[in-house]
């Protein structure tokens, strides 16, 4: 953050101006994020770099709450003029919409909190030049070409470091220097009219040495050879009912899908239903929606995860929601102003990607509570079933009750060992079928990186954590060659 | 006060100066003022109305045979100091293996109605009231509306490239997207219905026409019946048509292609489609949703065929990956981020690198009118909505969507009546090979951001009830 000449901190001088001038005009409520964006994407394929670019982008996003309505601005004049005028636009349309809210929205109280925090970096993305960036990138992704059946290879790296300071008209005052790191793997294997593709991602919230730390390098190899490798495994064919152990990486896209989205309090409220969807659980709190073995939490305060804040967009204090416990259906991710309405505790689910978007309620990180099993126990002990493994695509009903996920591989289980190599699979099932199917988890739970999930008007792609332990479960499992 | 395009041009003039001073063979400033305005509605109501007024500047070098980008919102002298040396630093170690200049000056033809001057002048309040009109109509039409939802977003933009060849043109645009997703309840029974569309000038905006439009299909769609999972003649509307035409243009970008879609890498001059499927870039489309007269790297634009009756003809370059390639830029660049965590807006973006796409994609109506396509259809289903569609491997092609709302059964020539929620699960090139009618009027449709001209085709799916 920048300082003035006399010493002072420019941007909650400026921060503070943009909240008292909204409360001036009459405000019932205001807010300003002041943001420092730094961004880095690379992209490498076949072993051209396809994208090199550095973005910057600084400026402020002020929210007020006129007669129980909302209205928002962003700006990156961040002169007093430019800050004066982007919160009277803020404040002039959200008088304009109060007269279309006949339910004011009221705002759960919290805490004012001050407190200033940063993600824990011990190799700060700028300090690694550039230039040897894109080396690295391109060195990867030729680690993916193992052999000649490796016909494609793609390296994405991101990088984005925010410089993020919060203040309320209620006296918040949260300053948060994150740093998230990630990069993409995938290779194309072909042999014939085969194609098969494979793919994982690295990454954390932290500085670069995730990078040295986990030898990409050798991660890349292995991905070009567990592509190859399907070229060789057998298609699999489409069996109802069938017994299906879950590994972490598969369950990361299944929490995601059908716990972690479900569980956002403004789809519940029907908020939004004309663009991702409902929740088929609405009004089902207190409810058994599942076995004992299922018991979800979504939680930003695990550090080095991708989803995580102290803080959410609102200033309220982060902690781990319990989502679903043994089956019961708990509660869920909220606002401020969604907490006020189920009458519960805020619990800072709201985030939004820039200062220049409206904060939404989001997942952080979202995954499955842990069980007492070992994966190896637990395969052990399946005498007919389908080891399933990392995530692919999903195709999900509006309400989050049918599900469709396509896995890269899978193994079949014949009498606790693992067999038959398979391929071309995917699982599906409706929700609350397989919630009640689960009947064993292991005691590990990992979560792993997931940087693609999408949601609002307009779209915030946002960066996430999922995952959780192996599970067990039934679900129909899909030929999908 | 200076207008928002000179200070455009006062910041790449100073751009090209800086470069020229450091010693950089070619520079080029993509610069952008995009305002937008969303207004959203949930449960009958104004949720939020959010504005944003985004400026700022992508500038790619070329020193030697490397490539740099980067881009800021800050377009102070300073700023623009740290953006050339910063760009420079992107560009260390991305040595390009072809020869690659900025594009040259071309001539440009003027595009008819993509600017109105009274939807980027419209105050905040009254576009709150049009949004709200939207809401008002769907309740109005019929009292078994009990909830709705949607959007008005508002957009205006100036852009402006100017490059070290001389390049130095503008476009200026406004566009609109009105969207409302309705829901009618009779007893037990709810159901939902939704209509969308987006244009460039407030005149084509219709709030009532499309909380009307929404209302109906929410209330037609009671009493569904489940459906029998099998193979159907499909007649896809407006909307789910337009999904299929904007995964096309996805599939003829050769920056798309090479990393993510496959699927017609491999098929260029192959028949892809029926003959009775022609797809067409026009950006010079008067009124088009999305026309342009220059790309988003200055090149002019033009009408280009992707598919000739169903022969897939061309792929759309700009000018990085015509070089790649060894073709020729047909002006078609766009720039977006590729990141998440990093904005993307309606309108223009400039913090990335320019990406190849179709910039005004439509299928060419064909001969047949909408109900003569119903009228000839003995059995099968009538698709109005797509939603969560996705090409799920994108090698083979299988495609999904989930058909939410809209779906009618249609016996002899006629919609009979509504069917419960199912998927559609079929191959891309199948549906497209087996497209039998197409018909004869071009509409805006679309969802989410994401609008083309399209008319109604009726093809063949498989399609599963969802329980």
């Amino acid at each position: 953050m920048h300082k003035t000449a006399d010493g002072k901190d420019m941007e909650e001088d400026l921060a503070l101006f943009g909240v008292e001038h909204a409360s001036k005009l009459g405000a019932n409520y205001a807010d300003v994020r002041l943001e420092d964006h730094y961004n880095e994407l690379i992209i490498v394929a076949d072993g051209k770099v396809q994208r090199g670019i550095i973005n910057r982008k600084r400026g402020l996003g002020v929210r007020t709450l006129v007669k129980g309505a909302w209205g928002f601005q962003s700006t990156t004049d961040l002169t007093k003029n430019g800050i004066k005028q982007a919160v009277e636009i803020a404040f002039k349309i959200a008088k304009a919409s109060s007269r279309h809210v006949p339910k004011p929205a009221k705002l759960a109280p919290t805490k004012a909190h001050k407190a200033s925090y940063k993600t824990k970096v011990k190799v700060d993305i700028e300090d690694i030049a550039f230039e040897d960036k894109l080396k690295q990138l391109v060195s990867w992704e030729k680690s993916l070409h193992t052999t000649k059946k490796v016909v494609r290879g793609v390296a994405e790296y991101t990088g984005l470091k925010i410089d993020k300071m919060f203040v309320n008209s209620e006296g918040a005052n949260i300053h948060f220097l994150n740093s998230v790191v990630w990069v993409n793997l995938k290779a194309d294997a072909k042999e014939r009219d085969v194609t098969q593709s494979y793919e994982t991602t690295i990454g954390h919230s932290g500085g670069y040495e995730i990078f040295e730390k986990k030898n990409v390098k050798k991660v890349s190899a292995e991905i070009g050879k567990k592509a190859e490798s399907l070229l060789k495994a057998k298609a699999a064919k489409t069996e109802k009912d069938a017994t299906v152990v879950l590994d972490n990486h598969y369950v990361a896209l299944l929490v995601h899908e059908i716990v972690g989205h479900p569980s956002e309090a403004d789809r519940v409220l029907g908020r939004e239903a004309a663009w991702a969807g409902t929740t088929w659980w609405a009004g089902k709190i207190g409810e058994k929606i599942g076995s004992e073995h299922f018991t979800a939490y979504d939680d930003p305060t695990v550090p080095g995860t991708l989803g995580y804040y102290l803080y959410d967009d609102e200033g309220v204090k982060a902690g781990r929601k319990l989502l679903v416990e043994k089956g019961v259906l708990k509660g869920h991710m909220h606002s401020r102003e969604t907490a006020a309405i189920f009458d519960v505790e805020p619990n800072a689910g709201m985030r939004a990607i820039t200062f220049e978007y409206i904060p939404l309620i989001r997942m952080s990180n979202t995954f499955f509570g842990e069980g007492d099993w070992d994966k190896d126990e637990l395969i052990k002990d399946t005498k007919r079933g389908y080891l399933i493994s990392c995530y692919r695509h999903p195709s999900i009903d509006d309400k989050r009750y049918n599900w469709t996920i396509s896995a890269q591989e899978a193994y079949e289980i014949k009498n606790g060992e693992l067999t038959t190599h398979l391929r071309d699979v995917a699982l599906t099932s409706i929700a609350p079928n397989f919630f009640k199917s689960i009947n064993a988890t292991t005691k590990k739970v990992e979560i792993v990186p997931l940087p693609g999930c999408g949601k609002g008007d307009p779209m915030q792609g946002l960066y996430v954590g999922n995952g959780g332990p192996c599970l067990r479960g039934t679900a129909t499992l899909l030929g999908v060659g | 006060m200076k207008s928002a395009l000179s200070v455009l041009e006062d910041a790449g003039d100073t751009l090209l100066k800086l470069a020229g001073s450091k010693g950089i063979d070619e520079a080029e400033a993509y610069l952008v003022s995009n305002k937008v305005l969303t207004i959203r509605l949930v449960n009958n109501a104004v949720f939020e109305s959010k504005g944003v007024h985004d400026i700022g500047v992508g500038l790619r070098v070329i020193k030697g045979k490397m490539l740099g980008f980067s881009s800021t919102a800050d377009l102070s002298k300073k700023s623009l100091e740290k953006l050339v040396s910063t760009a420079v630093e992107t560009a260390k170690a991305r040595q390009l293996p072809f020869k690659y200049s900025f594009p040259k000056r071309g001539k440009i033809a003027k595009v008819e109605g993509i600017y109105d001057k009274k939807l980027a002048d419209l105050p905040p309040e009254k576009a709150v009231e049009l949004a709200y009109e939207m809401v008002a109509s769907s309740l109005a039409c019929n009292k078994k509306i009990v909830d709705n939802a949607g959007v008005l977003n508002l957009v205006s933009y100036e852009s402006l490239v100017l490059n070290s060849h001389g390049v130095k043109a503008e476009n200026n645009g406004t566009f609109f997207e009105g969207s409302l997703s309705a829901t009618a309840k009779d007893g037990k029974n709810v159901s939902e219905g939704s209509d969308a569309t987006a244009g460039r000038s407030l005149k084509e905006l219709k709030p009532e026409n499309i909380g009307e439009n929404a209302a109906e299909m929410a209330v037609s769609g009671l009493k569904a019946q489940k459906l029998k999972e099998g193979t159907y003649n499909v007649i896809l509307d407006y909307e789910p048509t337009s999904g299929i035409v904007s995964n096309i243009a996805m599939l003829v970008s050769p920056m798309i292609a090479r990393l993510y879609m496959q699927l017609f890498l491999d098929k260029l001059g192959k028949k892809i489609a029926s003959s009775q499927v022609n797809v067409i870039d026009d950006p010079l489309m008067p009124h088009g949703v999305n026309s342009a007269p220059i790309d988003e790297e200055g090149n002019p634009t033009k009408r280009q065929i992707i598919i000739d009756k169903g022969v897939l003809k061309n792929f759309v370059y700009d000018s990085f990956y015509a070089a790649l390639e060894k073709k020729k830029t047909t002006g078609s660049a766009q720039r977006a981020s590729f990141s998440t965590g990093v904005s993307v807006f309606p309108g223009k973006n400039y913090n990335g690198e320019p990406i190849p796409v179709p910039l005004n994609p439509y299928l060419k109506p064909g001969d047949w009118k909408r109900e003569e396509i119903l009228k000839d259809t003995k059995a099968g289903l009538l698709v109005r909505r797509f939603h969560y569609t996705r090409v799920t491997n994108p090698t083979r092609g299988d495609f999904t969507s989930v058909l939410r709302m809209g779906l009618f059964m249609v016996k002899n020539g006629e919609v009979v009546g509504a069917v419960a929620k199912s998927r559609l699960l079929d191959n891309l090139i199948d549906m497209l090979r087996n497209v039998d009618a197409v018909s004869n009027k071009l509409v805006v449709a679309g969802n989410w951001g994401n609008y083309t001209h399209v008319p109604v085709i009726r093809t063949k799916a498989h399609v599963a009830p969802i329980d």
